[in-house]
């Protein structure tokens, strides 16, 4: 027992000596070698007092090692709880640098941190360190890694979306692991829902069913039900599968979305009294789907759309016909809805509120300021970005053996001396 | 042996004759290149040398006609002669009977000089312009240098005059170079822009000539930015005290600011910017459609090197 103490301590004091950059790569061998034999894992309980000798900034590897030796170890819920604030502290000040050569330890001091976090209700507290945290793991703002999911979770459960913004901001360009995907675009969409920034949010949800897969997942499904509200309440109508979802998940998805199909359909004839008449039917489906509230806004966004559409028809129109034909009760209703639509950039109009009378405008937009010109130039530098990426992607995909050797099959049927220019191993 | 020359006689020297003399001086490279070749096609004899240096390029030689008014003699045009390379002189007979053909189509026009290629003045061109001289009694002499010099800006042609100088006592003719002026007639612009820019012959479709418009505003911006960087630098290193004080310099500078801006108004704001903002949302549509494609081919690989239940026969790609 005092031997492995001692060797825990003799670990402590290289890991307070090796503290440049150079000896990182040393240290991480030495900490590795230990922790495979029992030594330090027998110790893991006791670790806590020398935990507290060591700096997070500095020492990062080390304290990693150490901490989750710890956290792994047999310790009760209420040591983990005590341990909650130097586990954000380390979290908010461990330099990204050493992390990155023990990332898995990395993620499974996060894991246990928000598992805490979240068995006490508050996952407020663990919002901003998983954000440090997320931001330190990456390699560049374009990587996704599990921590992801997890922070946008917190998020999502403390009702906090203003810190994930930055983080779903970024596009993802590169993912390890699928689940981690899906469960990322899954909770984004959730949470800019609740942002109320439905176009975004139909992004993301798009993202999760037409991503490659080959058996359905239960996150696709659900994503899939989201996707057809945010749409009803954001256009109107449901597009159709683009060509590039899987062809599981175009077989299979219309059948567990039934519900919401035949509500797509009420939506469609343009009555409030069709749609209530099927929220009704399908109304245990919903509730039992946590989607009750989403389909309480389509509802309210029939009216947004037939104000809408009245603005393709008529130039001026009184508030009294508004109101009977959207089915409002009285003009004061529908003047309160315009007023809305147009203080939210919806339609565009003036309300003359001496005789009661609408009037239609179009996009006043005229594209001559400076602002514009800026905007159009940082548009422009990101499409030429994505440009570049996909050419990359195109010629990649070009010369991967699985798509050769399935256009190669298809080349044998020509003459002999036909141009062939997929090499013939690949046949 | 060239010095330059006090005669006070100015030159003017017309792009048709350039181009002339460079043509001919191309057609007989080429043609003794080919047949070099052809009869170097022999097996070398004891696989001796790995193969022969291509031949020196041959000199060519020609007349120059033109106008003389007073101090100032115009070149307008050119023709070739043959040289007799064993006698070194030009073939007389030839000469004269072109030169009464040219004399019926231009009759103002004489015989000025001759021309020749080369890197510098020899001593056998001496001969030949002394032959010359009793056509007309002070010829020119056109030099061609046919190697392609990158570094070097100006025309590769020198004009030579011959002046009687005493050396060690005896009076000789030497020569001496001159300056001179490319003058050109509007045909001979047209032509010149057309071959320097090498437009397509039959005009080419929208998109190469717009890209060829392009192309040509975008060089001159290059070089109008190179340019005001230059002085830009050149005010810099003023204000520091590196260089000294050029007030003529300075008024020159101020006089090209104060011509900017040409317009300021707000209308011509508005236009301007309605115009700008068009043209940014074109080229935004034009990448738009750019990216659409690649995603649509890559969307497509994609299926087909990926989808496990992917349609067999039927779709084949596009060859």
């Amino acid at each position: 027992m005092a031997a492995a103490m001692e060797t825990v301590e003799s670990l402590v004091a290289h890991i307070q000596a090796l503290t440049k950059p150079e000896d990182v790569a040393q240290l991480h061998s030495l900490l590795k070698q230990s922790q495979s034999d029992e030594a330090l894992r027998s110790q893991g309980p006791h670790l806590a007092p020398l935990l507290a000798d060591l700096d997070p900034a500095k020492h990062s590897l080390g304290y990693l090692y150490l901490l989750d030796t710890y956290l792994s170890s047999s310790i009760s819920r209420e040591q983990v709880a005590a341990f909650l604030p130097s586990i954000a502290r380390f979290l908010n000040t461990c330099s990204a640098y050493h992390i990155r050569f023990a990332s898995d330890k990395f993620i499974s001091v996060c894991r246990c941190f928000k598992d805490q976090v979240m068995r006490q209700q508050t996952p407020i507290q663990g919002i901003i360190p998983l954000r440090s945290a997320v931001q330190k793991l990456q390699n560049s703002s374009e990587q996704l890694t599990t921590l992801h999911s997890d922070f946008l979770l917190l998020c999502l459960l403390a009702k906090c979306y203003k810190p994930s913004l930055c983080i779903l901001e970024n596009d993802i360009f590169e993912a390890e692991n699928p689940k981690d995907l899906f469960l990322f675009y899954y909770y984004g969409g959730m949470i800019y829902i609740g942002l109320k920034r439905f176009s975004k949010a139909l992004e993301c949800l798009h993202n999760v069913f037409t991503s490659p897969m080959a058996n359905l997942n239960a996150i696709a499904i659900e994503a899939y039900k989201k996707y057809i509200l945010v749409s009803l309440i954001h256009s109107g109508q449901v597009p159709p599968f683009p060509k590039y979802t899987s062809a599981t998940a175009q077989r299979n998805l219309k059948n567990y979305a039934q519900a919401y199909l035949d509500l797509t359909t009420a939506y469609a004839t343009g009555k409030h009294s069709e749609i209530e008449a099927c929220i009704q039917q399908h109304i245990e489906k919903f509730q039992s789907d946590n989607n009750l509230g989403l389909v309480k806004q389509v509802l309210s966004s029939l009216s947004k759309r037939n104000i809408q559409r009245l603005t393709q028809t008529y130039l001026t129109l009184s508030l009294q016909d508004i109101s009977n034909s959207v089915q409002l009760n009285g003009s004061k209703e529908a003047e309160l809805h315009v007023l809305h639509m147009i203080q939210d950039g919806e339609i565009h109009a003036t309300i003359n509120q001496k005789d009661g009378m609408v009037i239609f405008h179009e996009d006043p937009e005229e594209y001559k300021t400076c602002q514009m010109v800026n905007q159009m130039d940082l548009s422009i530098q990101r499409l030429m970005s994505l440009s570049k990426k996909l050419t990359a992607i195109d010629e990649h995909i070009s010369c991967d053996p699985a798509y050769l050797t399935k256009i190669g099959r298809e080349r044998t049927r020509y003459e002999f001396d036909d141009f062939d220019s997929v090499p013939p191993k690949y046949l | 042996m060239a010095s330059s020359s006090s005669s006070g006689i100015t030159f003017k020297l017309h792009p048709l004759v350039i181009v002339n003399i460079s043509d001919h001086y191309t057609r007989l490279k080429a043609q003794t290149l080919h047949s070099g070749e052809s009869s170097s096609c022999a097996p070398p004899s004891n696989g001796g040398t790995a193969g022969s240096a291509p031949p020196a390029p041959p000199r060519v030689f020609g007349c120059v006609i033109g106008v003389q008014r007073g101090r100032t003699v115009e070149i307008f045009n050119s023709f070739e002669l043959l040289f007799d390379s064993k006698t070194h002189t030009l073939d007389r007979a030839f000469l004269e009977k072109k030169q009464e053909l040219y004399k019926k189509v231009f009759p103002t026009f004489y015989i000025l000089g001759w021309y020749s290629t080369g890197s510098d003045v020899e001593e056998a061109d001496m001969l030949i312009h002394r032959s010359l001289m009793d056509i007309n009694e002070n010829p020119i002499y056109v030099l061609l240098n046919p190697a392609i010099i990158h570094s070097q800006k100006d025309l590769p042609i020198s004009i030579y005059e011959t002046e009687l100088h005493v050396i060690d006592g005896n009076p000789q003719l030497i020569f001496v170079k001159s300056s001179y002026n490319i003058e050109t007639v509007e045909a001979e612009r047209i032509s010149v822009d057309h071959v320097a820019h090498l437009k397509p012959s039959d005009g080419g479709s929208a998109a190469t000539q717009l890209a060829a418009h392009l192309t040509g505003i975008h060089s001159a911006i290059k070089m109008l930015n190179s340019r005001v960087r230059v002085l830009h630098q050149y005010l810099v290193a003023m204000q520091r005290g590196e260089i000294p004080l050029d007030n003529s310099l300075l008024r020159q500078v101020l006089s090209l600011l104060r011509r900017l801006p040409a317009i300021e108004s707000e209308k011509f704001q508005d236009e301007f910017l309605m115009e700008f903002n068009d043209t940014l949302l074109m080229t935004y549509l034009a990448m738009f459609t750019n990216c659409t494609g690649t995603m649509n081919d890559v969307v497509e690989k994609f299926n087909i090197a990926y989808d496990r239940h992917s349609r067999r026969g039927g779709r084949t790609a596009f060859i």
